[in-house]
């Protein structure tokens, strides 16, 4: 039978397994807000019987350690989601700076079209007035700036996309960096037969993180976690990184490359990465290709009405715009003439004839080559870009709310509950007091048995 | 099954909902536009394209018509006074076709007459704003010039052009007649029957001043009948003018509706995306700091 020094060693045990369970409850409340900590449970178990004269009694409780508790499942899924939402974050926000040159402030294009549209509608009533005609340069410079500015708009946010193509890429690599390191702590430890703990969750939120910059695919081999980008390119294998690689390509905009330097820009998708490729690859020279089209299109047509008339001196009118070929063309689109005098309004070499004008209006209103009138064309440009930001800002709601779901499901499986932690000190603070009282009561029963032999009585 | 007690992400994501349906009701009000950028409305964005360039024409086509038709009606007045002074060289004609007249009162016809030609040239080479009325499209010149030279005593300067103004999208109304098929066409020539009769009143046949007078008279007649393109043109700028203010409308209440806001929905918006942003605060301020501890007696 168990003697007064098993029963001390029983309480002596629970005193510790009570401090070792209050030590996980306290640790858990002080990283109640800890980003990506995940609660830890103390493992209780019962120590095995022994048999001691025929008769078998309890051993006693051992903490066997602390178990993280997480779902890798709803990881997997919020770094999806993660990744989705901030590859849309990132083109609606280089969308809501691109729809501002869209929006009718009066400095747009479709203000600067209306005043040229207007000027010459007043030539038509007043074609040898000189004041007239320098309100037709007037505002065909007006035009022609506001394409510029449209254009040089696009491009500008498009080299803002290309800057954040390269400082993604940096930070990837050191997250991978990091993310191989603890790789390699989470494998020793395992291997001790410990769990990964507070290691895990550092892991877990670079992992997080890198899943912001860029699409990856996450998965569990011999070697530790294997991370790879989402067409397949390793980033992390067990304990070793992979770095991408950012050059400057042939139309000097940064080429991302994987380890082995293949070019892995265009199939690179989700994340700011993502995103930024997205936009600056796809979603602008979309636009810059109608703006140009639709710029040297107008003008040529434009410059055809022209020549096609004479100006007040009598001559044959010569082009109006100065339009380059090409990609350049409404960012370099400008006013060739600077004399009112060269505008040919009239159609028989008379000051006083308006023959011409309305040819050069009906380069306005007539369509062009590609089938749509220049209204139309801005117009459908102005929609493909009002309907591409208020998608990419739906969708980063969806996204938003799909990926408040997921957290709140892991937060309800991983996360710490202060009532619950409260409520377990309350629970361990009584354990403790208990084991402390069996201590107390054996060494107050030891006490007993060593006066039983003393001369001393009570 | 556990659950979740980390409701700050829930309660920021909420009042970050609030707040912005808040911003854009507030925006709402204090632009009055419901679209302020493409993305607010992407197909009333693209119609507004359409709308500004088509509102700004139809303001200068108004403006284009207001000018043309005072070109019209100087026009149109100098003829009057054309057709008047004919009027009057044709009973000048008639008086002196009488055989009546001593040679001396012919004389003094043949005066009046060259008065009334003179009257005429001038009326001819009217112009208005600076711009000549009767010269096609050379406004520039004056269309009739005394040339001893010529038969009628004048040569015709200008050409035979006419101007079309803007007063639509495609519509154009033509506002001049080229002074030589006014003054000096060569069925009822204006000028030259009046120059015949002042030569046939100096003359004195009574024939012959019957001969110019019968001239001037089917002058006048054809000069009744150009009139006619200048009451039609200013006709036609007028119902324009009414059509244009109607499109002003149509324009302005389009543009109303595409991007216009209705202050009084607005107004019941923004109140209740204020009401909704103060209970997502106040459910907020209630909710975040309830925790067991608030209930368990502080330690001894």
């Amino acid at each position: 039978m168990g003697g007064l020094n098993t029963a001390l060693y029983i309480g002596a045990q629970a005193l510790e397994v009570a401090q070792g369970a209050l030590g996980a409850t306290s640790n858990n409340i002080a990283n109640a807000n800890t980003p990506g900590y995940t609660r830890e449970v103390p493992q209780l178990s019962e120590n095995a019987e022994t048999l001691n004269g025929g008769q078998v009694s309890g051993g006693g409780v051992t903490l066997d350690g602390l178990q993280s508790v997480r779902d890798e499942l709803l990881n997997l899924q919020i770094q999806q989601q993660t990744s989705a939402q901030s590859s849309v974050d990132a083109q609606s926000s280089s969308l809501q700076q691109i729809q501002t040159y869209f929006a009718s402030t009066g400095n747009d294009i479709a203000s600067a079209f209306s005043s040229f549209s207007t000027s010459l509608a007043q030539l038509s009533a007043n074609p040898s007035d000189a004041s007239v005609q320098q309100e037709v340069i007037s505002s065909g410079r007006n035009l022609a700036q506001a394409f510029n500015t449209t254009a040089n708009g696009l491009t500008s946010t498009q080299s803002a996309a290309d800057t954040e193509v390269s400082q993604s890429v940096a930070q990837i690599n050191t997250l991978t960096q990091q993310i191989a390191q603890l790789n390699g702590e989470v494998q020793q430890l395992t291997a001790a037969g410990q769990d990964g703990g507070t290691v895990e969750d550092q892991r877990d939120q670079l992992v997080q993180q890198l899943s912001q910059l860029t699409g990856i695919s996450v998965s569990q081999s011999s070697s530790g976690e294997v991370i790879t980008t989402g067409n397949g390119s390793p980033l992390v294998v067990g304990t070793q990184s992979f770095a991408l690689q950012s050059t400057t390509g042939p139309n000097g905009l940064q080429q991302v490359l994987d380890s082995q330097g293949n070019n892995i820009t265009a199939s690179i998708q989700g994340g700011q990465l993502g995103g930024a490729i997205q936009i600056r690859d796809q979603v602008i020279p979309g636009y810059l290709t109608q703006l140009n089209t639709l710029a040297t299109q107008f003008a040529t047509a434009f410059n055809t009405a022209q020549t096609q008339g004479f100006d007040s001196n009598g001559n044959p009118g010569q082009n109006f715009f100065t339009v380059p070929a090409g990609a350049g063309a409404a960012a370099g689109l400008s006013v060739a003439i600077t004399n009112p005098a060269l505008i040919a309004a009239s159609s028989d070499g008379s000051a006083g004839s308006n023959g011409n004008v309305a040819n050069l209006s009906a380069a306005l209103t007539n369509a062009l080559p590609s089938g749509q009138t220049p209204a139309q064309a801005y117009a459908s440009l102005v929609f493909q870009v009002g309907n591409d930001t208020s998608n990419a800002s739906t969708e980063s709601t969806a996204f938003g709310q799909n990926l408040l779901e997921l957290t709140n499901q892991q937060s309800s499986v991983s996360g710490v509950n202060v009532d619950e932690e409260t409520t377990n000190l309350i629970r361990f603070q009584t354990a403790y007091e208990a084991a402390a009282r069996i201590v107390s009561t054996i060494q107050q029963l030891n006490t007993v048995t060593l006066d039983m032999g003393s001369s001393q009585s009570y | 099954m556990r659950v979740n007690t980390n409701l700050v992400p829930d309660i920021l994501a909420d009042l970050a909902q609030s707040q912005s349906t808040l911003n854009t009701a507030l925006q709402e009000v204090s632009t009055g536009k419901s679209v302020n950028v493409p993305s607010d409305n992407p197909e009333a964005s693209a119609a507004m394209v359409q709308n500004t360039i088509e509102t700004a024409n139809v303001d200068q086509y108004t403006k284009n018509v207001t000018s043309e038709l005072s070109t019209v009606q100087a026009a149109d007045s100098a003829l009057s006074t054309v057709v008047s002074s004919l009027t009057q060289a044709v009973s000048l004609g008639t008086e002196g076709a009488n055989g009546t007249n001593s040679a001396s009162n012919l004389q003094a016809i043949a005066q009046q007459v060259q008065g009334i030609l003179t009257s005429v040239v001038s009326q001819a080479n009217a112009s208005y704003q600076g711009s000549y009325l009767f010269g096609g499209t050379a406004t520039n010149t004056t269309p009739f010039t005394a040339n001893a030279a010529s038969p009628t005593g004048y040569q015709y300067n200008g050409n035979t052009d006419q101007n079309s103004v803007a007063v639509g999208d495609n519509l154009s109304v033509q506002v001049n007649l080229p002074g030589s098929q006014i003054f000096s066409s060569p069925t009822a020539d204006v000028i030259g029957s009046l120059s015949s009769l002042v030569t046939a009143l100096q003359g004195g046949n009574s024939t012959a001043i019957q001969t110019a007078t019968t001239a001037v008279n089917s002058a006048l007649n054809y000069v009744g009948q150009q009139r006619v393109f200048y009451a039609n043109s200013e006709s036609q700028l007028n119902s324009q003018e009414s059509y244009l203010q109607q499109e002003t409308v149509d324009l302005s209440s389009q543009q109303t509706s595409l991007v216009g806001v209705d202050m009084a929905q607005a107004a019941t918006t923004l109140s209740q995306a204020e009401t909704a942003n103060s209970a997502a605060l106040a459910a907020a301020s209630k909710v975040l700091p309830d925790t067991l501890l608030n209930y368990l007696a502080p330690p001894q």
